[in-house]
C-alpha cells in the first residue's frame, strides 16, 4: 500500500501525538470535593494546569487519536499498489508518409514478451494500438499523412503514466525516420515532458529510394517552371512524368493507364493574378498567382489559402492524371524561392509520391534521444496523475463515526463530572 | 423501648436535668417552676393580703401572731413543651461517608429529647429535610422511639427552609439543630419573634472539623446544595477560606445572641452526651 499524499498521514500522526501531549499536560479539573461551606472560598478559576505521568480519559484519548489518524490516512489517499514489473515499453511507431515499409517490422522486433507494452502508431494523430492490431499495422505500414512527433510524444507521456502503475520504469522507443517535417515548434517541449531517454530506431525514409524522377521532355529554359526542377544529372530515373499544357490526348490517357503520370499544368500567364497563398504539405508560398478551374473530383494535392483545391489527382488505371490550377506571373523570381520549388517538385512528382522528405538534423535527433541514457522512472511518470483511492471514503467515514463517538463520550464524561 | 445505637447515649445522659431558663406558664404539673403560684404544698413566701385574694390562702396563724393579714404563697411546677427542629438539608450530609454532622445532630436531638422526656416534658420533633416530618410534642412513653425512627429514616438532601418550622413550632422551648448554611437570616428573625413571645430558643450550631480545616487533597470544592458553585481550594485560597469561615462563625454567634437566642456551637469531634450536658447545664446555671 502506498499513499498518494503521505504528508497528510504525517500531519495526522503529528496531530495524534499532539492530542496525547494535551491529555498529559492539559488543564484539568481536579476531583470534586463536597464541601458545604464552599461559599466561603474566594472565587477564582476552577481549572489548574497539571502535568500527569499518565494520560487522563484514556477512552477519549484513544477515540481522538484514532479519529486524527483515520482522517490523516483518508486525506493521504492510500492506494493498494499493484504488482509491478521492472520495466515497461512504449513504442512510438511512425506511420506517416515519410516512413518506409520496415518501420512496423522494426517495432515488432523491439517488443519483447512478458513486459507491458503500449504501441502508439502516429502520423499527424497518435493512435494507441491493441496487440491484436499488429497484423493490420504490418499490412498497411503507411497512411500518407504527414507525421507529428509532438503529438506522438504527448500521447507517449500519457501512456507512460498509465504504464507506470504496473512498472518501476518505462522505456520509450521511437521507430521513425525522424523526418524534418515531423518536427515542429512544440517538439522540444513535448520531448522535455518525457522524464528519461528515448531510444530512437531510425528507419528508412520513403523518399530514400523513390523520389528520383524526371520529366519526359525537359522544359525549355524560358518555361517559368524550369528554375524549380532538379538539375538534369540528378533526375536520371526510370520513372518519367509527362507534362502537358492542354487537355490530355488518348495517348496520354494510355500512358496513364499503363502506370504513367500525366500532369496538366498550363503555366501560361494570366492577367488575373493576385496575392494568393498556396500550400502543399508543409510548404507555403504567398505570391502573385492566378487560379485556374479544376475538375471537381480527385484527390487534393495542394490548396489555396481559402482551402479551395489548387491541384487534384485522379487515378487512371495504374497511373494518374493530375490537374494543376496554378497560373504563374509573367515575370518575377518566384520560381527561385525554395518553398515554391518544393511545391513545384511535389506537383510534378510521379503518382502517389509526396514531396521529398528531408531527414532531421543530427542535433534534432540527439534532442529527441535525450542527454541521459536512463529510462523514465515510474514514480516520476505517476507524479501528478490522479489516482483513485478506494480506501479514502471508508477512512473518512470511520473518522466521522469516531468523531460522533467522541462527542457522546465527552458528553457523558461531562455529566459524570 | 429499643434505642438501638442510641443506647449508650441515653445511658450517658440519664440523670441530666434540663430546667427551663425561666418560669414556665404551663398548667400541667411538671418539673419546671411555674409562673403560677397556687395551692401546692411547696411553700415559697408570704405576701401581704390584698383585696381580691382568696381568703382561704390567708395564714391565720401569722395573722394571730402579728395582727397582720398575709397570704401564703406556694411554688407551682409545670411541664415545658419542648420541640427539636433538625436541619436535614444536603449540607448536613458531611463529611462523607460517615455524615458526622448528621450523626451529631441526630444524637443531640435524641439526647435532649430523652432529657426533656425524663422530666415529663412533652417532646416533639420537626425534620427540615427532603420529606417534612413533624411530630407534635407528646409526653407519652413512645415519643422518644418515634423520634429515633423518624431521624433514622431520614437522609439529608436538598435545601429546605427551617424558619417556617421555627415559627410554627407548638412548644415553649425550641431547639434548632442546624449548620446555619441555609436560611440563617430568616431563621434568626423567626427565633427572635419566639424569644419576644417569652419562648426559649436554642440554636445548636453543628460544625464539622473538615469544614474548619478541609483535607489537603480537596482542590475543587463543590457546594452540595448548589452544585454549580465550584471553587478551587489551594494555597492562598485555603487560608482565605479559613479566615472567612471563622469570621462567619463569630458573626453568627454574635447575631444569634443579639437576638436573645441561645447559641451553642458543637463540633463533630465532640461527643453528643457532652453537647447535651453542655446545653442542659448551661440552662441550669442560667436558671439558677
Amino acid at each position: 500500500m502506498t499513499f498518494l499524499a503521505p504528508w497528510a498521514l504525517a500531519v495526522g500522526a503529528l496531530s495524534a501525538v499532539g492530542a496525547l501531549v494535551l491529555h498529559l499536560v492539559a488543564r484539568q479539573r481536579p476531583a470534586a470535593f463536597v464541601l458545604p461551606t464552599t461559599r466561603f472560598i474566594p472565587d477564582q478559576r476552577t481549572l489548574v494546569s497539571r502535568v500527569a505521568t499518565r494520560p487522563r480519559d484514556l477512552l477519549l484519548l484513544a477515540l481522538r487519536m484514532l479519529l486524527l489518524l483515520a482522517a490523516g490516512a483518508a486525506f493521504a489517499r492510500p492506494v493498494l499498489t499493484p504488482a509491478r514489473g521492472a520495466i515497461a515499453h512504449v513504442v512510438l511507431l511512425d506511420r506517416s508518409r515519410a516512413v518506409a515499409n520496415a518501420a512496423a517490422a522494426r517495432a515488432r522486433a523491439l517488443v519483447g514478451s512478458g513486459s507491458p507494452v503500449v504501441i502508439i502508431a502516429f502520423d499527424s494523430m497518435p493512435t494507441t494500438l491493441a496487440p491484436a492490431a499488429w497484423d493490420s499495422v504490418t499490412a498497411s505500414p503507411r497512411t500518407g499523412a504527414p507525421g507529428s512527433l509532438s503529438a506522438a510524444l504527448v500521447a507517449a507521456r500519457r501512456a507512460g503514466a498509465a504504464l507506470a502503475q504496473r512498472a518501476d520504469s518505462v522505456q520509450l522507443h521511437l521507430v521513425s525516420p525522424v523526418a524534418a517535417s515531423e518536427l515542429d515548434a512544440a517538439t522540444a517541449r513535448a520531448r522535455a515532458a518525457w522524464p528519461g531517454a528515448i531510444q530512437v530506431e531510425r528507419v528508412a525514409m520513403r523518399t530514400d529510394s523513390t523520389t528520383s524522377w524526371r520529366l519526359e521532355q525537359a522544359l525549355p529554359a524560358s518555361d517559368p517552371l524550369a528554375p524549380s526542377l532538379p538539375a538534369p544529372e540528378t533526375a536520371l530515373s526510370q520513372r518519367t512524368v509527362r507534362l502537358v499544357r492542354t487537355f490530355p490526348s488518348a495517348a496520354d490517357s494510355a500512358v496513364a493507364r499503363a502506370g504513367g503520370t500525366i500532369v496538366r499544368w498550363d503555366t501560361a500567364s494570366t492577367a488575373r493574378v493576385a496575392a494568393e497563398g498556396l500550400a502543399l504539405g508543409d510548404d507555403v508560398v504567398v505570391a502573385a498567382l492566378g487560379r485556374a478551374s479544376l475538375p471537381p473530383a480527385g484527390r487534393v494535392l495542394a490548396r489555396w489559402a481559402d482551402a479551395t483545391p489548387a491541384a487534384v489527382e485522379q487515378r487512371v488505371g495504374t497511373g494518374c492524371l493530375r490537374d494543376v490550377g496554378v497560373r504563374m506571373p509573367g515575370a518575377g523570381d518566384l520560381a527561385l524561392h525554395p518553398p515554391f520549388q518544393r511545391i513545384v517538385r511535389g506537383l510534378l512528382a510521379p503518382c502517389g509520391m509526396v514531396s521529398p522528405e528531408v531527414a532531421a538534423s543530427d542535433a534534432d535527433v540527439a534532442m529527441i534521444a535525450g542527454a541521459t541514457h536512463a529510462v523514465a522512472a515510474g514514480d516520476v511518470l505517476r507524479a501528478g496523475v490522479a489516482q483513485p483511492s478506494p480506501l479514502a471514503p471508508w477512512l473518512l467515514a470511520l473518522a466521522i463515526a469516531l468523531a460522533v463517538a467522541e462527542l457522546a463520550v465527552r458528553g457523558s464524561a461531562r455529566e459524570e463530572a | 423501648m429499643s434505642a438501638g445505637p442510641y443506647g449508650a447515649l441515653l445511658d450517658a445522659v440519664r440523670g441530666v436535668r434540663w430546667p427551663a431558663a425561666r418560669r414556665v406558664t404551663g398548667a400541667t404539673l411538671g418539673a419546671h417552676p411555674s409562673q403560677l403560684r397556687g395551692n401546692s404544698s411547696e411553700f415559697s413566701e408570704f405576701r401581704p393580703y390584698r383585696p381580691g385574694d382568696d381568703p382561704r390562702r390567708v395564714d391565720w396563724r401569722l395573722l394571730a401572731r402579728s395582727d397582720r393579714a398575709y397570704v401564703r404563697l406556694t411554688t407551682d411546677r409545670a411541664t415545658f413543651r419542648t420541640s427539636m427542629i433538625v436541619d436535614a438539608s444536603a449540607s448536613m450530609a458531611f463529611p462523607e461517608p460517615a455524615f458526622d454532622k448528621w450523626r451529631l445532630a441526630r444524637e443531640v436531638a435524641v439526647g435532649l429529647g430523652a432529657v426533656a422526656h425524663s422530666e415529663a416534658d412533652p417532646v416533639g420533633l420537626a425534620i427540615a429535610g427532603p420529606e417534612a416530618v413533624v411530630l407534635a410534642p407528646r409526653a407519652r412513653r413512645s415519643v422518644l422511639l418515634e423520634m429515633i425512627r423518624a431521624l433514622d429514616a431520614t437522609t439529608p438532601a436538598g435545601s429546605v427552609a427551617i424558619a417556617p418550622l421555627v415559627a410554627s413550632a407548638r412548644a415553649a422551648r425550641v431547639v434548632v439543630i442546624t449548620d446555619l448554611l441555609g436560611d440563617a437570616s430568616e431563621l434568626l428573625a423567626a427565633a427572635a419573634l419566639r424569644v419576644a413571645s417569652k419562648d426559649e430558643v436554642i440554636i445548636v450550631h453543628i460544625v464539622a472539623g473538615e469544614e474548619l480545616d478541609p483535607p489537603g487533597d480537596a482542590l475543587l470544592a463543590v457546594d452540595p446544595e448548589q452544585p454549580t458553585l465550584r471553587r478551587i481550594l489551594d494555597g492562598e485560597m485555603r487560608a482565605r477560606y479559613r479566615d472567612a469561615f471563622t469570621r462567619w462563625l463569630d458573626e453568627m454567634g454574635a447575631a444569634t445572641r443579639a437576638a436573645g437566642v441561645r447559641y451553642v456551637r458543637a463540633g463533630t469531634d465532640e461527643p453528643a452526651p457532652h453537647v447535651v450536658r453542655r446545653i442542659a447545664g448551661e440552662t441550669a446555671r442560667r436558671g439558677a
